[in-house]
């Protein structure tokens, strides 16, 4: 499945830090018809290319879903960089 | 208790492991042991293919002088199967300019002999993987769960 949220938090030295929250799911949803208009164009570059488009979807699909579970901390004294995918 | 679990709750009170981390080495040792005791004529069951790659680092290096640092990276296995079907998208032409640039390099390596499914494989042999560096200051764990 799809990943369905993002989380980036991050924290300076400083002590000053943010965290966001971002609903991936709506950001699929306002991607999509940007994607379906593109499609036939990124078909047509990847036949060029001699890249079979169908195993390329396949493939990008497949390197979207893996994302989700995807956890990256970084903790160098005070300062934090948190990635989650999930 | 038996030495293996208190092991775990030592580095746990040590702070070496967290509450999760400990929480999944009991569980496995749980399931350890419970398989150990079970009778030998028993099937053993399927091992799960591991989900995750986990890289951990500790570094308690006072040359920054800003403290511990800390790196904890968990990639799912699909991910990393999806990135190796990548090669197999590569066009022959391209490949083999790649070849030649690293013939030239010195590198003896053809990568057009490089098939998808031998990537795979790879990335299938990496449950067995587990990298255990300890140092003074330093530890690097690489393993899958």
């Amino acid at each position: 499945m799809i990943p369905l949220m993002l989380v980036v938090s991050f924290r300076t030295y400083k002590g000053r830090g943010l965290r966001l929250w971002i609903p991936l799911f709506l950001v699929w949803l306002l991607l999509l018809p940007l994607v379906l208009v593109l499609l036939p164009l990124a078909f047509l570059a990847l036949a060029f290319l001699r890249v079979n488009p169908l195993r390329a979807v396949q493939t990008g699909w497949q390197l979207l879903t893996g994302l989700k579970g995807t956890h990256i901390e970084i903790q160098d004294g005070n300062a934090l960089l948190l990635v989650r995918i999930f | 208790m038996n030495e293996e679990r208190r092991q775990i709750l030592e580095m746990l009170s040590a702070g070496k492991i967290t509450t999760d981390e400990a929480e999944r080495l009991l569980a496995a040792l749980g399931s350890e042991q419970g398989a150990g005791s079970a009778a030998a004529t028993a099937k053993p069951a399927a091992k799960a293919p591991p989900k995750y790659l986990r890289v951990m680092v500790e570094d308690h290096s006072e040359e920054t002088g800003k403290g511990k640092t800390q790196v904890n990276i968990r990639v799912p296995m699909q991910l990393l199967r999806a990135g190796v079907r990548l090669a197999s998208l590569i066009p022959q032409p391209a490949l083999n300019h790649a070849t030649e640039a690293l013939h030239e390099q010195g590198v003896q390596l053809d990568l057009s002999q490089l098939k998808p499914e031998n990537l795979e494989e790879l990335v299938d042999q990496l449950s067995d993987l587990t990298v255990d560096v300890d140092e003074e200051n330093t530890k690097v764990r690489v393993f899958c769960e």
